[in-house]
């Protein structure tokens, strides 16, 4: 029995995943940005080496964010008919791609592995996660998706 | 705000992603004054890795005219760098690198890569002597003169006294001529930086011509200071040390990976190779030997080749750059020189003789492969004069796999060039032909 609010179909009893992974690679992203400012004022390569740790394992994580949306949208059709989740999509995609770039460009050696881009990269991906991390919310707590009680999950 | 910074990295990566320069000539950074494109910094390094094959079937490497070579002796563990000694007899370092660390995901993924590149057999981290007392090329003896040291490379002999440079120590041995294994403990005359990091282990040894001295080659802990200019204490440079009291300081700085130590026996001088800074680009920065002046400081990491900076190292240090030593000869970009000898023997045609042999390891940070191979720089008082010239060739299959890699060199008492070969694991010795 369909329920009343778009719901998630990449769930554990009844909790979607995605919102449950999400937070891991928002808070990898973020910390990544913090910690090359860091960088940049200090030149202390302790801390460049965390933005390169943390944007590993943001990126690592987000595979699996990634699939678990990707199971959601496609799996109740009236997801993808609001337009805060084709915002939460195509801007995700531009930040993850970004951050692939941001990981290569970690990759060099001592100051060029941060400053200038690196540092422009961390920062433009925390900035568009605030306009996708806002949809993503605009899906749930207005649109309802995941939220809702249908029959099958009911305790 | 945001427009202007996004701007800024499209433009920045438009740049690193385009107009990547293609490897040039490495002939046009052979000499004194080697060309130097502009600085260009990557997503991908562009790499190419020569996976070890080994020499199988007979196969040798390929020796210039009038030369020819053959394997004095095979099957090492990991033969890294060579001594002979005064009677003749020929020490063998088998060694390799200590493990190493991984403080950032990059280098998970470059210590994978890089297996491929050396030989899968674990190194001996002792000396093995041969003896080839009548000079056919076909040693009488072969002991383990030495055995578990910690990641050997130098050695050096004054009188009774056999230093052996482990990548953590200079450690004295007694030796009369004629031993084939050496049982005594050792002594320590000093610390080396070894670990935790390790990343240039290799300490090149030599004594000075009186023989009151030690230089050893103590080479940095990184590409260029990622693991933190604290972690470059004491390092990228060439240690004097007082053999009586084992006190030390440092006779030349800002040397990348100076190995090859070698007193230059016309002038008395001291000459290294040096191996430069990786991920600049195909052609930066050539790979140099030079004289070594005392108090000099050649560059690394600030600079390169004289005052040209570097933009990876922060904070910078104007006051030292501005005092940088240009180096006396490129040898061309990431040959990656580890061997270096003066031919003082007769055997080889008179082309060969007063000038220097240079060993070069062999490339990865190019997509073309270059050094895998064993050159000879000619000289004149004391100075190189002229075009270096490919003498040991044919390391590398035309499908770019390595049958073996030359590293460390010597001349035998029969005026033969040995070649350590640490990929292949043989010791190759080149000969005048028909001799």
């Amino acid at each position: 029995m369909p329920s009343e609010t778009p719901r998630s179909t990449a769930r554990i009893r009844g909790h979607p995943i995605h919102p449950m992974l999400v937070p891991f690679p928002i808070v990898c992203f973020v910390g990544t940005l913090v910690t090359d400012i860091v960088y940049a004022v200090t030149a202390d390569m302790q801390w460049a080496n965390f933005s390169a740790w943390m944007l590993s394992a943001g990126l690592v994580i987000s595979v699996f964010v990634v699939i678990a949306g990707l199971i959601d949208a496609l799996g109740d059709t009236r997801i993808l008919r609001l337009r805060a989740a084709w915002i939460h999509v195509l801007g995700n995609v531009v930040a993850l791609a970004l951050a692939v770039v941001n990981e290569m460009v970690h990759t060099r050696d001592a100051y060029t592995s941060v400053v200038p881009e690196g540092l422009v990269l961390s920062f433009l991906v925390v900035l568009i996660l605030l306009v996708t991390g806002w949809h993503g919310g605009e899906m749930v707590y207005r649109h309802g998706v995941g939220v809702g009680r249908d029959r099958e999950d009911r305790p | 705000m945001s427009a202007r910074l996004a701007a800024l990295a499209a433009a920045s990566l438009s740049l690193a992603a385009c107009g990547a320069p293609a490897p040039g000539d490495p002939h046009r950074q052979v000499g004194p004054n080697p060309y130097l494109p502009d600085i260009h910094q990557y997503l991908m390094p562009p790499a190419k890795l020569a996976r070890i094959v080994g020499w199988s079937g007979g196969r040798t490497p390929t020796v210039a005219p009038g030369l020819k070579i053959q394997a004095l002796a095979k099957d090492f563990k990991g033969a890294r760098s060579l001594y002979v000694l005064p009677n003749g007899d020929i020490l063998v370092v088998e060694s390799d690198g200590p493990p190493a660390p991984v403080r950032r995901p990059k280098e998970f993924v470059m210590n994978l890569l890089e297996k491929k590149t050396h030989s899968p057999v674990k190194a001996g981290n002792r000396i093995v002597l041969l003896r080839d007392a009548n000079g056919d090329g076909v040693p009488e003896v072969r002991t383990v003169f030495l055995d578990h040291l910690d990641h050997p490379f130098g050695v050096a002999l004054v009188g009774s006294d056999l230093y052996v440079a482990n990548t953590g120590s200079i450690v004295r041995y007694p030796y009369q001529a004629g031993d084939t294994q050496i049982t005594a403990p050792g002594v320590k005359l000093t610390d080396l930086p070894g670990g935790p990091i390790d990343h240039h282990w290799t300490k090149s040894l030599t004594a000075s011509p009186d023989g009151t001295k030690l230089y050893a080659g103590v080479g940095s802990n990184s590409n260029i200071t990622e693991n933190g200019i604290g972690a470059e204490l004491d390092r990228a440079q060439i240690w004097e040390i007082d053999r009586a009291t084992g006190a030390h300081r440092p006779f030349a700085t800002g040397l990348r990976n100076p190995n090859g130590l070698t007193f230059e026996p016309t002038t008395h001088q001291l000459w290294a190779v040096v191996n430069e800074r990786d991920e600049l680009g195909p052609d930066l920065v050539p790979d140099y030997m030079t004289s070594v002046k005392d108090g000099a400081f050649y560059g690394w990491p600030y600079s390169y080749w004289g005052q040209h900076l570097d933009p990876r190292v922060k904070p910078e240090r104007p006051d030292l750059v501005a005092k940088a030593t240009v180096p006396d000869y490129g040898l061309s970009s990431h040959v990656a020189p580890l061997g270096l000898v003066f031919y003082t023997g007769a055997n080889l045609p008179p082309q060969y003789r007063g000038g220097a042999f240079v060993g070069e390891h062999g490339s990865w940070d190019r997509t073309q492969l270059n050094g895998y191979k064993v050159v000879y720089v000619p000289f004149a008082g004391g100075r190189p004069n002229g075009m270096a010239q490919d003498v040991v060739t044919g390391f590398v299959s035309p499908d770019g796999k390595a049958y073996g890699r030359p590293v460390g060199l010597a001349v035998d008492a029969h005026g033969g060039l040995l070649i350590a070969d640490d990929a292949g694991n043989v010791v190759w010795r080149v000969t005048a032909a028909g001799g």
